[in-house]
């Protein structure tokens, strides 16, 4: 028996007993107890993340000629370990004082089937990660949609419910694409096999190549959110309870790009990726999918500028950070695709952080909104600090980890010679930049509102998760080196050539990166600083937040103070103009015609027309007896 | 390229490298009032006059402190350019500028305004938020022609090491002469970063209270002063390291980054100043035309 048949008997076990017992109190010691048993057994499989073998699960399907098996490869493996991770840190958020809240608002009942719902989430993906030909990795699909659909339709609240409808509608097409590709596959090469597609690839016509990745794609971009099917995900998220939205965002989306590692990179071909041109256009394959990716990460973080509710504004950066792994992973070079991946591992560390630290501002003040939060700084410091941990890694500026992720995009685009994509890719920034600030100050900078003076800091059990991330996320990005192993070992496994790094971060011989040295000089600098404010000048004086500059009038608790709506009015007199909503009218559009197009079929099936009937029928007979299509 | 040779040597630059960037950015103020004064016919301050300021706020009786967050956010504001400044190469110092290189400086130059921006956001004052947001979407506007900019240097380098950059160009032919579009526009963008005229309406005096500085008093408007003069010095090193062949020795460094510096101060007193749109439009259009021209050159 394989570690592999452990973990998915732990899996079903784990299932069962929460299945039967999920209205006892005490149940959520139990879940974490399960995740961290998850995640031992997956450390015992670490051997993947430094160039193991793949490992195969004795068990095994036969299905109408074809077998089903499941295995783990390196590539999974990294996934995995940040699946099992963000489940852990998921469950200890939810395992004490917000449990109880969570309880008392709702009931046992409903907490157990969050709790379900997050097993449900963390088995199904481990099952996707670990499917071995493309029969299983469509059943890992659904699995994965539906245990997402139960987590978002578990808020009653009606944008949530219908946000969690349209997520199973854009999921469900997502799934038909991705059977038509198999079909499709199936058609051409008889077999789903993953090992005869990658066989069958070689001999397809360009044409074929198009379709197939164009069909794949399409499944797999709708659940990453992915330009053009960036609309479902944001508000899906967000609206979830915040220990399902702490997972979801971290990593549930990512598991559309593990499908197109495997599909896509694996099995179609990095070759083919290159070499096939669009008609009628100057680019190739693998152009395409980089603009798309490019653009996810401009659109989404421009549409978080504008949002007033700190969830709603994270999850749209979580749509816009994918878009940053897949264009990493599509320069197809050793840096960049090694980029892509980190960020999948350093996104997750600072999304579940933010959305922990959310969730805890929800907890103490009851609201997310930005137009009722502002100074819980002096109330949640250690809430706040780990905020500021995150949006920095989220901006990525130095010296957490979602710098090194971005840097290695960066310079393999520069190294490509490629200056559109680039830029792209620094609007992206530049726009998160903005955003986070506008997220932290909006909810701990600022006047501080009478209701919430008597606020304390967040409980113990959200704190310790949140600070744990935090110092993963300042670790890895001082010593990149240490996920960079995985990282390499995946790229090994997908085929490409693993990057070259070192514990501080990336060798190059034309200017690689150092983070040690630049997280040290960071430090020497802020030590600098900090000498110069305390031990040089006066002594400063702490004063009231209402002993302010007000131009002359006496600030009370009754005047607000506060800047926080539509904060960047002068950006917005500019770019303002540009949000028109055109996907979402394209949404629109096509909802109204299958719903006109429903009807029609409807109304013809229907109604009583036998003249309409019986002409029909003669034709179509006459037709056949004829001679039909031959 | 061996950086540094001993322990010693290499303490001797984190001590020296910041402190004479300290320096050199308070002459530039000094000669940034001095053109100021010239331009509108006054004879313009004495030569210790930026020191007498730092002394006269550090020295204040009142010291108004919001919080931990807005004293932390003049040290990150500080300390952001003091370490920034050993990743700049100077004449006999490399510091550990390999270490980074041109992105990383990029993105550590904005760890002082995110700190500044954070202390700001404590002093609860709406009029500081407003400049913050100013503030930002400047940089949005500014930091996207810059970045092309750095890009097509790169490219053309093919390297992001300034080090490397440098002894390319003492070795060949300056940045300038080979990407003279580029040039232009990351001239164009220095207008914009060193946060003067006519890019300056987050700071104005005459605007919203000052924005960011309403709240800051004694010595957090000295470590705003100290932030303002390392700013000149990085913006003249930068663009010197990058275009002008660094420098082989002191005198011919200490030439060009004043002849640089000088450029904009003198543009900056020519101009009225710019709604934040309007720079953004401004900023979104001339120089990253350029730039992107001048890309296209490169390849």
């Amino acid at each position: 028996m394989s570690v592999l048949d452990e973990v998915f008997i732990l899996c079903a076990l784990g299932a069962l007993v929460l299945f039967v017992f999920h209205r006892i109190r005490g149940i959520e010691k139990l879940a974490v107890v399960f995740y961290a048993a998850l995640l031992y057994l997956l450390i015992k499989m670490s051997g993947l993340g430094y160039g193991g073998e793949v490992i195969y699960s004795s068990f095994s399907l036969n299905i109408l000629g074809e077998t089903l098996q499941w295995r783990f490869d390196a590539v999974s493996w990294f996934f995995a370990i940040i699946t099992v991770a963000s489940g852990l840190f998921s469950a200890v958020f939810m395992s004490g004082k917000w449990g109880e809240s969570y309880r008392e608002k709702t009931s046992n009942a409903a907490y157990g089937t969050l709790q379900i719902a997050l097993l449900l989430n963390v088995n199904s993906m481990l099952i996707l990660l670990a499917s071995g030909d493309l029969l299983s990795l469509f059943i890992g699909w659904e699995l994965v949609s539906w245990a997402s659909f139960m987590m978002m339709a578990l808020n009653p609240d009606k944008q949530a419910r219908q946000a969690a409808i349209k997520y199973i509608v854009y999921a469900m097409a997502g799934a038909m694409a991705f059977l038509a590709a198999m079909a499709y596959v199936y058609g051409i090469t008889g077999s789903l096999q993953y090992a005869e597609l990658a066989q069958a690839s070689a001999a397809l016509s360009n044409g074929q190549i198009i379709l197939l990745s164009l069909l794949f794609f399409t499944g797999f971009a709708i659940k990453m959110g992915l330009i053009p099917f960036h609309l479902w995900q944001a508000v899906a998220y967000a609206e979830t309870p915040a220990p399902g939205a702490v997972f979801l965002g971290a990593i549930s989306a990512r598991m559309g790009l593990y499908a197109i590692i495997v599909v896509l990179i694996q099995l179609i071909g990095l070759g083919h990726l290159q070499q096939i041109h669009i008609p009628f256009t100057f680019w190739n394959l693998q152009t395409v999918l980089a603009w798309v990716g490019a653009l996810t990460t401009i659109i989404p973080t421009y549409i978080a500028l504008k949002q007033n509710d700190a969830r709603h504004l994270l999850a749209w950066h979580g749509v816009g950070q994918g878009g940053y792994m897949l264009l990493g992973l599509m320069t197809l070079n050793s840096l960049g695709s090694a980029g892509g991946l980190l960020h999948v591992f350093n996104y997750a560390t600072y999304q579940a952080a933010l959305f922990m630290t959310i969730g805890a501002v929800i907890y103490r003040t009851g609201t997310a909104n930005f137009d009722k939060l502002g100074g819980l700084v002096t109330q949640m410091p250690l809430t706040f600090m780990v905020m500021v941990f995150s949006i920095i890694g989220l901006a990525g500026l130095p010296p957490m980890n979602g710098f090194v992720s971005k840097w290695m995009v960066y310079r393999s685009l520069l190294l490509d010679g490629e200056p559109l994509l680039f830029v792209a890719a620094v609007i992206g920034t530049l726009g998160t930049i903005l955003s986070v600030y506008k997220l932290v100050h909006n909810t701990f900078l600022g006047q501080l509102r009478v209701e919430h003076q008597n606020v304390r800091e967040a409980p113990l059990s959200l704190l310790i998760p949140m600070l744990v991330l935090a110092a993963i996320m300042f670790v890895t990005g001082m010593m990149p080196g240490l996920v960079l192993d995985w990282v390499a070992s995946a790229q090994l496994a997908m085929g490409l050539v693993p990057v070259t790094y070192n514990l501080g971060g990336i060798v190059l011989a034309s200017g690689g990166l150092d983070m040690i040295w630049i997280t040290l000089i960071l430090f020497y600098g802020l030590g600098v600083g900090a000498i110069i404010f305390y031990l040089l000048g006066g002594r400063a004086k702490r004063v009231h937040q209402y002993d302010n500059y007000a131009g002359g009038h006496f600030l009370t608790s009754r005047v607000r103070y506060h800047y926080s709506h539509n904060f960047y009015a002068g950006l917005m007199h500019l770019i303002g103009g540009w949000y028109r909503g055109s996907f979402k009218k394209l949404e629109q559009a096509i909802v109204s015609l299958v719903s006109l197009l429903s009807q029609l079929s409807e109304n013809m099936y229907r109604s009583a027309q036998p003249a309409m009937m019986v002409i029909i029928v003669v034709v179509l007979s006459l037709w056949s007896i004829s001679g039909g299509i031959n | 390229m061996a950086s540094f040779n001993s322990i010693s040597e290499l303490l001797a630059q984190l001590l020296f490298m910041p402190m004479l960037a300290f320096l050199l950015g308070l002459v530039m103020v000094l000669m940034y009032r001095k053109i100021a004064a010239r331009l509108q016919r006054r004879i313009g301050p004495p030569f210790f006059q930026p020191v007498y300021d730092i002394v006269k706020l550090y020295s204040k009786d009142t010291q108004i402190s919001h919080g931990l967050i807005h004293d932390i956010g003049i040290v990150v504001a500080v300390g952001g350019y003091v370490a920034a400044v050993i990743l700049l190469p100077v004449p006999g110092m490399d510091g550990i500028a390999d270490k980074g290189g041109i992105i990383t400086l990029s993105y550590f130059l904005m760890i002082p305004s995110l700190g500044m921006a954070l202390g700001v956001g404590q002093c609860a004052n709406p009029n500081g938020s407003i400049g913050i947001s100013r503030a930002l979407t400047a940089m949005l506007a500014y930091d996207i022609p810059f970045i092309i900019v750095v890009f097509g240097v790169a490219l053309h380098y093919q390297s992001t090491s300034l080090v490397g950059m440098i002894d390319y160009q003492q070795a060949h032919q300056w940045g300038i002469f080979e990407m003279p579009l580029l040039a232009a526009a990351g001239l164009f963008a220095l207008q914009g970063m060193m946060g003067k005229h006519p890019f300056e309406i987050y700071v104005a005096p005459a605007e919203i209270a000052t924005g960011p500085m309403v709240e800051m008093s004694g010595k957090f408007m000295g470590g705003l002063f100290v932030m303002q003069s390392f700013q000149f010095y990085v913006a003249s090193v930068l663009y010197t390291s990058l275009f002008l062949g660094g420098g082989a020795n002191w005198f011919e460094f200490l030439l060009k980054i004043f002849f640089v510096v000088e450029i904009p101060m003198s543009i900056s007193f020519l101009f009225p100043r710019y709604r934040t749109e309007d720079m953004v439009r401004i900023m979104w259009k001339w120089p990253v035309m350029l730039a992107l021209i001048g890309i296209a050159f490169v390849i």
